[in-house]
């Protein structure tokens, strides 16, 4: 079943009055519970495909369509909506809210969903002992390791239940063991709970690990490969 | 937990924010001070119009208070006949007649203001029984007992004892005259007064003019002298057409001007230094929304909408703007409590200087006004509210594409 249609997008950003195209007559289809790579060298556009499909930009041309959202057509309010019901990111640098501990960085999506207070605790517990975090829920984001604040943007990724997870270079500043882990540990919750996983990566660690990889070179998909087991 | 965030971000950096957080505090605390003076001087000048002649509301004939006219008399009782029951802030009535005449020694004469009056009720409305420098204030059994000035009585050279002729036109054409003895002398540091008030007992000055049974005006007292000019309409409706009630604003125009001015000049002062104040708001808030410009990328991504990004700072400038608040109330408080039990003293270095009708001492002393406090609070919320917006709008418009990438 596809959750997510790219038609025809291009995207040109503009640096001044220059025209710099990003994405160029890009087609994709990702259906539900994919574990996808979007591989390719810097600046062959990776990222803005991963924004496009996260609802944080529109194309210049094409479609993108996730579920039944239109983005051309959608305000910025249904947008944000949209990513907090469906959407949730993890980022290279982890970027968790210096300011909160560790669990209220994860329950955080889930407050902006108003979902009561009692439940966010019951269904962050779950997912720090799923990802080996339990035990660090009080600690800040200063105080726990690279790997741990990656488990962390994780399980905040995950709390909300979302139907898509977008992984920005999520390994890019682990140590090998460390990604490797995470690795693993994000492939048994795409099994386990059937969530979609994209990532954009020119890592091979991470690679090696997809069910399909999409190789974008200078914003045109040159293949998009599955791999059968 | 949006609140707790705010309150968590205010905190991210703490040098920063206390220095806001001081700089907004002094500002309140100041203000509220300085209003505080303000008011115990404006308060002082008042008592000393209202409480040395005056009082805040006068019963008498139309335009009596302009042209003194001897004739426009009216009944003695004429404050039994009015409905002042009713009204519970009047706190004192002195009736009143009036002559101006000269005050004679066989080596001098000087033109005085007499004022007949019943001690113990005069003593209601003006407080001169507490600035005697000499004998005593007048007692009802003596018949001719005088209060007068100390200049005057420096000019007359008498001293509590010594005998005076009054002279002056009688209401009957003839001339009255009769002798007074100087009870007591008075000191209020008004010139006007001290060179030129006597206050004698009201039958006697009746028997001099030939009006037996008559009085020029009520003088009246009222808890507060604020309520005085709704308290006169009301006595007003009351009241025939020839008679009229008015309040120290229409006795004293140029004193009721100066209130109103200070009003004004009050809430300019506050809008100045909180403009200043805001500013500082407004650099701090804009140096840490620029600070998590990434962060608030995030936030976006994580599905917050942009208002209530805008809200997060606002609280932040809310929370910031109410910890300030508190902090400056307690400490004007403290201070103003100072100088209202403590005060300055001045007259080392200043004399008293009359003005717009009312005497200016030589003291800093501060009063309990509810708008010296509500005027800096409200302007302080206001203020932080108004320097949070800017950098809450930049913080709410942030593309998040952009934002996630900043470092």
């Amino acid at each position: 079943m596809s959750l997510i249609k790219l038609k025809n997008v291009s995207k040109i950003y503009r640096l001044g009055s220059q025209k710099i195209p990003a994405l160029t007559d890009l087609s994709l289809v990702f259906d539900v519970g994919e574990f996808v790579v979007l591989a390719g060298p810097s600046g062959s556009g990776k990222t803005t495909a991963l924004n496009l499909i996260g609802c944080l930009d529109r194309p210049t041309a094409g479609q993108v369509i996730i579920g039944d959202l239109d983005l051309q057509s959608a305000s910025s309010r249904q947008l944000a909506d949209f990513r907090l019901q469906h959407i949730g990111f993890i980022f290279q640098s982890y970027n968790l809210i210096p300011v909160l501990t560790a669990a209220e960085n994860a329950e955080f999506t889930l407050m902006l969903q108003k979902v009561p207070k009692q439940i966010r605790r019951q269904r962050v517990s779950k997912l720090f002992a799923e990802l080996g975090i339990d035990g660090l829920e009080g600690r800040r984001p200063a105080d726990l390791s690279g790997g741990q604040q990656q488990r962390v943007a994780i399980a905040r990724a995950m709390a909300a239940e979302p139907h898509v997870i977008l992984a920005d270079e999520p390994t890019a500043n682990l140590d090998s063991h460390t990604a490797e882990e995470l690795l693993e540990l994000m492939r048994r919750l795409n099994r386990e709970k059937g969530t979609t996983f994209i990532f954009s990566s020119h890592d091979d660690r991470v690679i090696s690990q997809a069910r399909r990889v999409i190789r974008l070179e200078d914003g045109h998909l040159a293949a998009d490969i599955t791999i059968t087991a | 937990m949006l609140l707790t965030l705010a309150f968590r971000n205010l905190w991210r950096n703490r040098r920063r924010t206390l220095l806001t957080l001081s700089a907004m505090v002094v500002s309140a605390a100041l203000l509220i001070l300085a209003l505080g003076v303000f008011s115990g001087m404006f308060k002082d000048m008042l008592a000393s119009a209202t409480e040395q002649y005056y009082g805040h509301l006068v019963i008498a004939r139309p335009e009596y208070h302009l042209r003194r006219d001897l004739f426009a008399h009216l009944p003695a009782d004429i404050a039994d006949q009015l409905p002042l029951e009713n009204e519970a802030e009047i706190t004192g009535k002195s009736p009143r007649l009036r002559s101006f005449g000269l005050l004679s020694r066989p080596e001098t004469s000087q033109p005085v203001e007499l004022l007949g009056i019943i001690p113990r009720m005069e003593q209601q409305v003006t407080s001169l029984q507490h600035q005697l420098t000499a004998g005593h204030y007048p007692t009802e059994e003596e018949h001719n007992g005088a209060l007068i000035g100390q200049g005057l009585a420096r000019k007359m050279k008498v001293k509590p004892g010594d005998e005076m002729v009054f002279v002056t036109q009688a209401a009957d054409g003839s001339i009255g005259n009769d002798l007074l003895i100087v009870s007591g002398i008075f000191a209020t540091g008004d010139s006007r007064h001290d060179n030129n008030l006597v206050l004698a007992p009201l039958p006697w000055l009746q028997q001099v003019l030939v009006l037996p049974g008559r009085i020029h005006e009520v003088a009246m007292v009222v808890a507060d002298p604020m309520t005085a000019a709704q308290i006169a309409d009301r006595l007003t409706a009351a009241l025939p057409e020839n008679i009229e009630v008015l309040d120290w604003g229409d006795l004293l125009p140029e004193m009721r001007e100066v209130i109103a001015a200070y009003d004004v000049s009050r809430m300019i002062v506050v809008t100045i230094l909180y403009l200043a104040t805001g500013l500082g708001i407004l650099n701090t808030f804009f140096m840490s929304v620029m600070e998590r410009t990434r962060e608030f990328g995030i936030l976006m991504a994580q599905g917050m909408r942009p208002w209530t990004i805008r809200g997060l700072v606002l609280l932040e400038t809310l929370l910031l703007g109410g910890l300030a608040l508190v902090i400056g109330l307690l400490c004007g408080a403290i201070l103003t409590l100072y100088m209202q039990q403590i005060g300055i003293d001045l007259s080392g270095y200043i004399t008293s200087v009359t003005y717009a009708g009312g005497t200016i001492l030589p003291r800093l002393h501060a009063v309990f006004e509810a708008g010296n406090f509500l005027v800096p609070a409200g302007m302080l919320l206001l203020v932080s509210l108004f320097a949070g917006f800017l950098p809450a709008n930049r913080a709410a418009r942030l593309d998040p594409v952009v934002a996630v990438r900043d470092i």
